[in-house]
């Protein structure tokens, strides 16, 4: 590993300075298991580490009307916190099915998504649960709806200075569900092929059918930055949840995702597993208890 | 006893002692613990850290290497290149030099090498050096290399043809037209690598005499000194091998490798000790992987259900330089040949050059790969003749003592029992009523499946060199303490402890009464080499030879001292007595007393063990090359996603013939072991390579299977109690991971209606397959 400057300041202002002082040549440190790993393959040869673990606020996980869950939070600690797991099941699930034991205690919610990866867990099931994210800079400080912090391949809206403080997500209501699932070659310590969220906000419309009130589809891993199906969404909104529409809405959310071939799936696999995730999960709310 | 040249096959009587027992492997805490010292653990004073600089590009011509500026760089030692270190040629097709200095023939090529003072510098120091490559054009498709005209990757090999194999029996050509039911596929099957917990490393170090020592991984401690002497012209008598606890190999250690006398280059440059470490990166690259083949492949049967004619065709991708797993074709012909009665048979293989990676020796050493195509072919065929795939595995089992016509002598042999514990473990009787089971699942979209497959091994040794034997010597001290010292290799295997069994019980003292040295070449005999299944049998019969010759000092002193025939003694738990009246001496003292005596002497037996066998005939390929055979089946249950392809493996039951399990755990242990590396072969294992470079070099993207991916094993030992192994033991080392894609193969037909042939079966190629099966159904039903 190349030599390179250590800082460990004690608060949002000091870090934020030092990354902006350092520019691109500088990077923010909070699990390390991306960083690290990068840095040990010559990847990635920062002048400056900033290490963010002093900074108690980033640490914070709490529910006032909506749950603000510090950067800082481990995915261990999701999957340890009784709000995550009362009130968010899905972020507790989607947790448990990344890495390993080790690495999920020391990996974070935000680096997970400040590394941008086409394929970060975190990222569908928080878009699709509404999420916003906290940023502070040097002097300032912005609040960006999660979907719109995904810029590219490894990059994020973040300019240099700028730190993810925290990630805001509303309370959900009654008749509100959500879910993730991601297709992986292996059970555990994989990447997703694909992976999709789906929420939705139900209501009974008549005996035994289900009218979507709000719906969200996100893809992971299947085109540059995590994104909305949009389109899918469109048909099923407003609208009763029937098998023919969740047939169509399946295949809409397939069209709209942008896969490439990897070596972990090629595109027709993704673009296919689009399709079946979407429709497996649509079509469980058809009998979700309300 | 009744022969004294050859341990008990514990047939009929009932072993009172050790034999059998679960004992915890001797060094189970050290491991557990983390205290065993593994290579890379060992350090010496002033050692400095080696790097090696690959040419990453596959094929060129080396104008130029500028050394210069790494050898300025701070805390450098030694910079050495194939030009001014230019060593010899080695390797199984003496076609490899240490460093490279006119050519390199694949990425993996080593170009420069550094000796720094740490690793920093030293990688430091691999980017300052600076390469001119006039590059060639490269060849990677092992087909398209057999061309005419196509890059030719030793110019002074013939061709890139490095050998061909060309066996057959009957009449396999005219067989295929007198026979009732034929099948026919293409087979496609993927470099793996061999995944060993601990990565490869050398430490070289010469003392003042000039004599080397070298600390290595190596599963080869005596022909590694051989092979270094010929790369490096130091006498092999100077060259010690010191093998630390090592982490697991699987045939990785079977060869020397470029980077051992790099090792030792740099240590002569630079006058210190030299230690080069594998990361892991270079363990994904730098190691002989599994060879990939490309087969093809045909099979039949008569009307009655009797195997009738088999013919494979391979092309097998050498890479770059030929190892010993160029040899794998030698059993891979054993399994088309010889499991099963097979009246007909033809197996040819081409072993071809290309700019690929070295490819090498891997766990089965060929007999995963061809067990995958024969066993697949046999369910092929069981189908198409209408028979339970059982039944028809049945009828055409081998049976003890019988040879085949490749002239295997089959001595023991519990196939037929294996097959049929497998089946009724597996539940294989509810199969009947297959359609409905085939729909018994928690989801519309998953179908559920059972399939078989059976292995044939090399399990008394395999002669694949001149000598298949092992050398022993036990000696007792003052204190009735016994040490083995043993020429074979303990690798993680559990051979260790085994041997200690088969010395406790052949001496008649305690397990723990027994040490085994089994890690210096200047202290242990000679011995070939862990591979082939071969250590407990081989290595086993040595030890217990040496004990029946320690013991036999032991009970003429004792006879003295008693005044009676040694005939009427016997040993057991620390005590010599007098087998009618009871009398008796304590076993330590009998060996003090022999120290303590004018004209006095020691205590130590030696034994040498070489199996009752055969190199093959050059020509024919015939010949039996091992003393017993292995025999087994595995039986799995899978679930299939239909819409997304993936296969999940609910149970497998892996029934396996060892003759005798001297510990039934560690047999266990190694057949679960073989499981899981059948598992990942078969559903998740897979190096991508693209134009001679591994695409996904890491454990992220090589997806060896977790915990949570594996089936429920339920393992059932076939004793058969050999009567040429000790103890009536056969090896096992091997055949547990040998069956189980095939197996799975079969079971997802059995699920699916659809036949894989293509490894790894990954969700997307099940998938395919099945959208391929349905959409040639559709056109089928078509008018």
């Amino acid at each position: 590993m190349k030599p390179f400057e250590f800082f460990k300041p004690a608060t949002i202002g000091d870090a934020s300075k030092i990354l902006a002082d350092y520019g691109r040549e500088g990077r923010a440190l909070a699990g390390g298991t991306d960083l690290l790993i990068r840095m040990k393959r010559g990847q990635w040869t920062p002048r400056a580490v900033v290490s963010l673990n002093r900074i108690a606020a980033l640490r914070a996980m709490e529910m006032n009307g909506e749950l603000q869950l510090g950067a800082r939070v481990t995915l261990g600690e999701i999957i340890r916190s009784a709000e995550a797991r009362g009130q968010f099941p899905v972020l507790a699930r989607t947790a448990s099915k990344m890495a390993g034991v080790q690495v999920r205690s020391l990996a974070t919610v935000g680096g997970n998504l400040c590394n941008a990866s086409p394929s970060a867990d975190m990222a569908p099931p928080l878009i699709a649960l509404g999420a916003r994210a906290d940023i502070a800079g040097r002097d300032h400080e912005r609040i960006l709806p999660l979907e719109d912090f995904f810029v590219g391949p490894g990059q994020n809206a973040l300019v240099p200075g700028e730190i993810l403080r925290a990630i805001f997500i509303p309370r959900p209501a009654d008749g509100f569900f959500c879910s993730y699932v991601k297709l992986e070659h292996r059970e555990a310590m994989d990447i997703a092929i694909a992976g999709v969220a789906v929420s939705a906000q139900l209501a009974k419309s008549a005996a035994e059918i289900r009218n979507c009130l709000d719906v969200r589809i996100v893809l992971g891993a299947v085109a540059p930055v995590p994104r909305r199906a949009k389109r899918a969404e469109e048909i099923l909104r407003g609208n009763d949840l029937t098998r023919e529409r969740i047939q169509e809405a399946a295949r809409l959310a397939a069209s709209e995702a942008q896969p490439i071939d990897d070596v972990r799936g090629s595109a027709w696999y993704r673009r296919q597993m689009i399709e079946v995730l979407t429709r497996r999960q649509l079509l469980a709310l058809m009998t979700a208890p309300l | 006893m009744s022969d004294a040249t050859k341990p008990p096959n514990g047939s009929g009587s009932q072993s009172p002692g050790i034999i059998g027992k679960r004992v915890p492997k001797l060094d189970a805490l050290d491991k557990a613990t983390g205290r065993a010292q593994y290579g890379h653990d060992v350090t010496l004073p002033g050692m400095l850290v080696g790097k090696i600089l690959y040419a990453n590009v596959p094929h060129a011509r080396i104008v130029s290497v500028d050394i210069a500026r790494a050898q300025k760089l701070r805390g450098v030692r030694a910079v050495i290149t194939g030009a001014n270190n230019p060593g010899r040629k080695f390797g199984y097709g003496t076609d490899n030099t240490p460093l490279k200095g006119d050519k390199v023939r694949c990425r993996r090529d080593e170009v420069a090498a550094v000796a720094a003072v740490d690793e920093d510098t030293a990688n430091e120091a691999l980017e300052l050096i600076r390469v001119e490559y006039d590059e060639l054009p490269a060849v990677f498709d092992p087909r398209a290399a057999l061309v005419e005209g196509a890059p030719k990757i030793h110019h002074d090999k013939p061709s890139n043809l490095f050998t061909r194999y060309d066996y057959s029996h009957g009449d396999a050509e005219r067989a295929f037209d007198s026979a009732d039911v034929v099948v026919e596929g293409d087979f496609d099957l993927p470099y793996v690598t061999h995944s060993a917990m601990e990565t490869a490393f050398c430490l070289a170090a010469f003392d003042l005499q000039g004599h080397l020592t070298v600390w290595s991984t190596t599963q080869i401690p005596f022909l590694l000194q051989r092979d270094l002497s010929e790369a490096l012209g130091i006498p092999g008598r100077e060259i010690r091998v010191i093998q630390p606890t090592i982490g697991g190999s699987f045939g990785r250690g079977l060869d020397v490798y470029p980077f051992e006398p790099i090792t030792v280059q740099l240590a002569q440059a630079t006058g210190k000790p030299v230690r080069i470490s594998f990361s892991r990166t270079e363990e994904f690259f730098a190691s002989a992987h599994r060879q990939p083949a490309i087969v093809r492949m045909r099979s039949a049967a008569r009307h009655d259900g009797t195997l009738w004619a088999r013919e494979a065709r391979l092309v097998l991708d050498a890479g770059a330089y030929i190892s010993w797993g160029a040899v794998t074709p030698l059993v891979m012909m054993e399994t088309v040949a010889s499991l099963y009665r097979v009246p007909h048979a033809k197996f040819v293989a081409d072993v071809v050059y290309t700019n690929n990676l070295p490819t090498g020796a891997m766990r089965g050493y060929g007999n995963p790969q061809s067990t995958f195509f024969t066993e697949v072919q046999m369910d092929e065929l069981a189908e198409k003749l209408g028979m339970d795939p059982v039944e028809f595995r049945l009828k055409n089992a081998n049976q003890p003592n019988e040879e085949t016509p490749q002239g295997l002598k089959i001595t023991s042999c519990g196939l037929r029992e294996c097959i049929t514990e497998a089946a009724q473990r597996i539940g294989w009787e509810s199969r009947a009523a297959t359609d409905e089971r085939r729909f018994e699942t928690d989801e519309p979209h998953v179908r559920r499946g059972v399939g078989i497959a059976c292995t044939l091994n090399v399990g008394g040794g395999a002669r694949i060199y001149r000598s298949d034997g092992c050398g022993a010597t036990v000696k007792v001290d003052d204190f009735g303490r016994v040490t083995l010292v043993t020429g074979s290799t303990e690798i993680g295997q559990g051979s260790e402890t085994a041997l200690a069994q088969i010395v406790a019980e052949a001496m008649g003292v305690r397990l723990e009464d027994v040490t085994v040295i089994n890690s210096d070449t200047s202290v242990k005999p000679w011995d070939v080499g862990v591979h082939a299944s071969r250590t407990t049998f081989i290595a086993g019969n040595a030890a217990w030879r040496a004990a029946q010759d320690a013991k036999r000092q032991i009970l003429a002193h004792a006879a003295q001292m008693l005044n009676v025939s040694a005939d009427a003694l016997e040993i057991g738990d620390r005590i010599v007595r007098v087998k009618d009246d009871g009398r008796q001496v304590a076993f330590d003292k009998v060996v003090r007393a022999l120290h303590y005596r004018e004209g006095g002497t020691f205590v130590i037996g030696t034994g040498w063990y070489d199996p009752p066998t055969q190199l093959v005939d050059k020509d024919t390929y015939k010949g039996n090359i091992s003393a017993a055979f292995g025999f087994g089946a595995q039986a799995v249950e899978v679930l299939v996603d239909m819409e997304t392809g993936k296969v999940r493996v609910l149970r497998l039951v892996a029934a396996h013939d060892v003759g005798r399990a001297i510990n039934p755990m560690y047999c266990e242990g190694q057949i679960e072991g073989g499981v899981q590396m059948g598992v990942g072969y078969a559903l998740t294992e897979e190096l991508l390579v693209r134009d001679g470079q591994i695409l996904n070099p890491t454990f992220l993207d090589y997806r060896v299977p977790t915990a949570l991916d594996m089936p429920e094993i339920e393992t059932v030992l076939i004793e058969t109690a050999d009567p040429e192994g000790p103890f009536g033991a056969k090896g096992v080392g091997e055949m547990g991971g040998t069956p189980t894609a095939a197996a799975i193969a079969n079971a997802i037909f059995d699920a699916t209606g659809v036949r894989l042939r293509r490894l790894p079966m990954t969700g997307e190629r099940v998938l395919a397959a099945i959208i391929k099966g349905e959409s040639n159904a559709a056109s089928q039903t078509e008018p």
